[in-house]
């Protein structure tokens, strides 16, 4: 190839080259209407993905869903998994956000043990205030609290929770949202007569 | 408001037509889709369309199993261009389409079915004959939906056929649940800018700038090569093909679909590539120092191994699909684009190429070797005994190449594919990517009716044809002039061959027993010959083109032919078997 055009090998078969297994955060924007999350699970089922966590709710725009699906894969592999989504009717636009700046948020409801000394209670407000959690009730039998932070200081939280009485949780999984600039690369926009990226 | 549209504003919702049922918007859909043929089996939810049926200008078929349907309706869009439908009733006969259907997605085919379901208040309570033939159909359509609304009736329709016929085609269900069809509607149908479907991908039509770069290196390559698939047929774009490789002075090679792609007697015809293609199409695609893959999707039959493929040349990858893109084989230049609108763009780019002698004396001498080669005969029509390249040979001879020749899986679509001599686009059709047994005949059926200009012939061994011969009967019925070429081993062929090579001449369940497809034929009322030995040959194929209605040969064959070359499993383009031991 030319200096113009350099010759373009990032286009590995799947499993050959850049193999390194990491947690991808993808975004998708799709058609809200029964059966699209089936479609959307089904496909990443087929290729034998083990889903992480993925959310979906409604947007600004009437008719329109954003899911955001954490997932672990090879870069190369989910490249080409993400191509196939973007080909369904009911997916609009698909980002993988894991290259590009971006926020994520996780929300965790949690039930723990009342705090039986001034010095766990304070400790629990700490780990709350780390996590922007808040205690939402204190039944003298059990506290619930929420969780609201990045995945990183989600599971720290509940490490540190785990010493006080953990007793069960709920986690509504990852959000993320692109931060300017968001990557041209990986949204539709370069869809025909493009080189791939 | 319908399937995918964003519920913005109702189009249409402000004009209305005179009331009717959503049966009758089903089939007034179908005719302003040009549809003039149907493929369908009746049953309990569909019979509001039956009712119907006789007010429009709609041919059906009655198909004696859906699957036959469905597999009609993929060989009536692929010898036409155009969009077959299949209609099956709830529950079993639905799920009958669902071969039908993935042999259709593999193969970009576009093609409706249509099918009833249980009435709306029955949806999910078990009902009789109820299946979730949407959930069932999504992994192997384009796009499945039920339609739960008699007002979406009209636009589903007219969705279903531009979802299935625009970008990379495929199938499409629609379901409708019974009463949806039996309730009336004033919505009328949607005029073709009035269908919003956003998250359709449709390539962006013009100039491809990317055609630069290939330009440059097709300028830069000695040996370069075109790898064609089924894409350039979808394109239309068979004689761009053919000035492309003329301009730069490339042999083109074709993969199953790809089959008349290129004149299979032309110079730069560089042949059949693959598992069991030619060795001087494999040599050339392992020699060369640029693949141009155009409209194929390098799947595992054409690569092997992908890490000894193609392994002196810069790859590139034209696909209208960008998820192809990369998927099997390392790229180096990915072309996201329609075949056509590709070839023309590089068409205006290449200047007049010099006679590249070298490149063509060498694949000139690899031919050679070809067709000197033992398999070229596959050995026995020499000594008396009938094989199936003399047979499929002696079909091509008599039709002038000129038939369409719908193949099965197996042995006898390898030798079909090697030996017919293919000299035009949307003659070969078959299941390439799903490998469906009982392909044959139902494509065949369609195809008959989709293109009666030309002669059809379905060629099929004795496995694939005992899979779906109850068509037969639809043949005789509807007096559809397929002529049908058994390759007899009483065998499943392939499978003894696999067994032979590979598993240590184990054979198990290889052997089959079949009918006496002569007598089978007379109970039916279809004219059938026998040929056992070479010379026959030639006389009953004149015989069965005569018969003005279906017609079938039985071809006692040799059950010992096997196919060759072969690649083995695991192994690439390399290291192909190109016989068996002497």
């Amino acid at each position: 190839m030319t200096a113009t055009s350099p010759a373009r090998r990032q286009t590995l078969p799947a499993g050959e080259a850049d193999a390194v297994q990491r947690r991808h955060i993808v975004s998708a924007l799709v058609v809200d209407r029964p059966g699209t999350l089936n479609r959307v699970s089904g496909l990443l089922r087929a290729r034998s993905f083990n889903i992480e966590s993925l959310t979906v709710g409604t947007t600004h725009e009437p008719g329109k869903s954003r899911m955001t699906i954490a997932i672990r894969g090879d870069d190369g592999h989910l490249r080409q998994v993400l191509a196939q989504l973007e080909r369904l009717l009911e997916v609009l636009e698909v980002t993988d956000l894991t290259g590009v700046q971006h926020i994520e948020l996780e929300l965790v409801l949690v039930e723990i043990t009342p705090p039986r000394t001034p010095v766990e209670e304070h400790a629990l407000a700490a780990i709350l205030t780390a996590a922007c959690g808040e205690t939402l009730s204190t039944h003298p039998d059990v506290w619930r609290a929420r969780l609201t932070a990045s995945p990183d200081r989600v599971n720290d939280a509940l490490e540190a929770l785990r010493g006080l009485g953990l007793r069960s949780l709920v986690r509504a999984g990852a959000v993320a949202m692109a931060t300017h600039p968001a990557n041209p690369n990986e949204t539709r926009s370069s869809e025909n007569g493009a080189t791939t990226a | 408001m319908t399937a995918l549209q964003i519920p913005t504003s109702a189009p249409g919702s402000d004009r209305q037509v005179a009331p009717r049922i959503g049966a009758r918007a089903v089939c007034e859909g179908l005719v302003r889709e040009g549809v003039t043929t149907i493929f369908g089996y009746p049953g309990g939810t569909v019979l509001p369309i039956y009712d119907v049926l006789r007010e429009f200008p709609l041919r059906h078929i009655l198909v004696r199993h859906e699957q036959g349907g469905a597999h009609a309706a993929d060989g009536f869009s692929r010898a036409t261009g155009g969009v077959g439908v299949a209609i099956a009733t709830s529950g079993p006969g639905a799920i009958n389409l669902v071969t039908g259907l993935a042999t259709a997605m593999m193969d970009s085919v576009p093609m409706v079915a249509i099918t009833g379901n249980v009435p709306r208040a029955l949806l999910g309570k078990d009902a009789f004959q109820e299946t979730d033939i949407v959930g069932i159909a999504l992994p192997v359509t384009k796009y499945a939906t039920v339609v739960m609304d008699p007002d979406e009736v009209p636009y589903a329709i007219a969705e279903a056929f531009e979802i299935a016929r625009s970008g990379r085609p495929g199938p499409v269900l629609l379901d409708f649940p019974k009463d949806v069809l039996q309730a009336e509607t004033s919505v009328p149908h949607p005029q073709a800018h009035e269908l919003r479907l956003p998250g359709l991908l449709r390539p962006v039509r013009g100039d491809i700038p990317a055609a630069d770069d290939l330009a440059e290196m097709i300028a830069q390559a000695e040996r370069p090569l075109i790898l064609s698939g089924h894409g350039v047929q979808i394109a239309g774009a068979v004689d761009l093909l053919l000035e492309v490789a003329q301009r730069a002075e490339i042999p083109v090679a074709h993969t199953l679909l790809g089959i008349g792609n290129i004149d299979e007697t032309h110079r730069l015809s560089a042949g059949y590539a693959g598992m069991h293609g030619w060795m001087h199409a494999n040599k050339a695609i392992q020699q060369c120092d640029l693949l141009i893959g155009v409209g194929c999707r390098y799947d595992d039959r054409i690569t092997g191994k992908t890490s000894t493929f193609a392994p002196n040349a810069k790859i590139v990858h034209v696909d209208v699909d960008r998820s192809e893109i990369g998927k099997n084989v390392r790229t180096d230049l990915g072309i996201v684009a329609d075949a056509g609108d590709l070839l023309a763009a590089l068409l205006r780019r290449l200047p007049q190429s010099e006679p590249r002698t070298e490149w063509m004396e060498q694949l000139a001498a690899w031919r050679a070797l070809s067709a000197t080669r033992s398999w070229h005969g596959s050995g026995s029509w020499r000594e008396g005994r009938l094989s199936a390249d003399y047979v499929v040979d002696q079909i091509g001879e008599a039709t002038d190449h000129e038939a369409t020749l719908v193949s099965d899986v197996g042995q006898n679509q390898m030798w079909a594919a090697r030996y017919f001599g293919f000299r035009h686009p949307y003659r070969h059709l078959s299941s390439g990517g799903l490998g469906t047994m009982g392909y044959a005949v139902p494509a065949a059926m369609g195809a008959a009716l989709g293109a009666p200009e030309r002669e059809t012939w379905a060629i099929c061994g004795d496995g694939g044809f005992q899979m779906t011969m109850q068509e037969l009967a639809t043949l005789v019925q509807d007096q559809i002039p397929v002529r049908i070429a058994v390759l007899n081993n009483h065998r499943l062929g392939m499978i003894r061959q696999w067994q032979e090579i590979i598993y240590d001449e184990n054979y198990h369940s290889a052997e089959l027993l079949g009918p006496d497809l002569v007598r089978l034929c007379e109970a039916y009322g279809i004219p059938a010959w026998r040929a056992t030995r070479p010379e026959e040959a030639a006389g009953v194929i004149a015989e069965a083109r005569k018969a003005p209605g279906p017609a079938l040969i039985d071809f006692q064959l040799d059950e010992a032919q096997n196919v060759y070359p072969m690649m083995l499993p695991g192994k690439g383009l390399s290291d192909m078997v190109e016989g068996a031991p002497e």
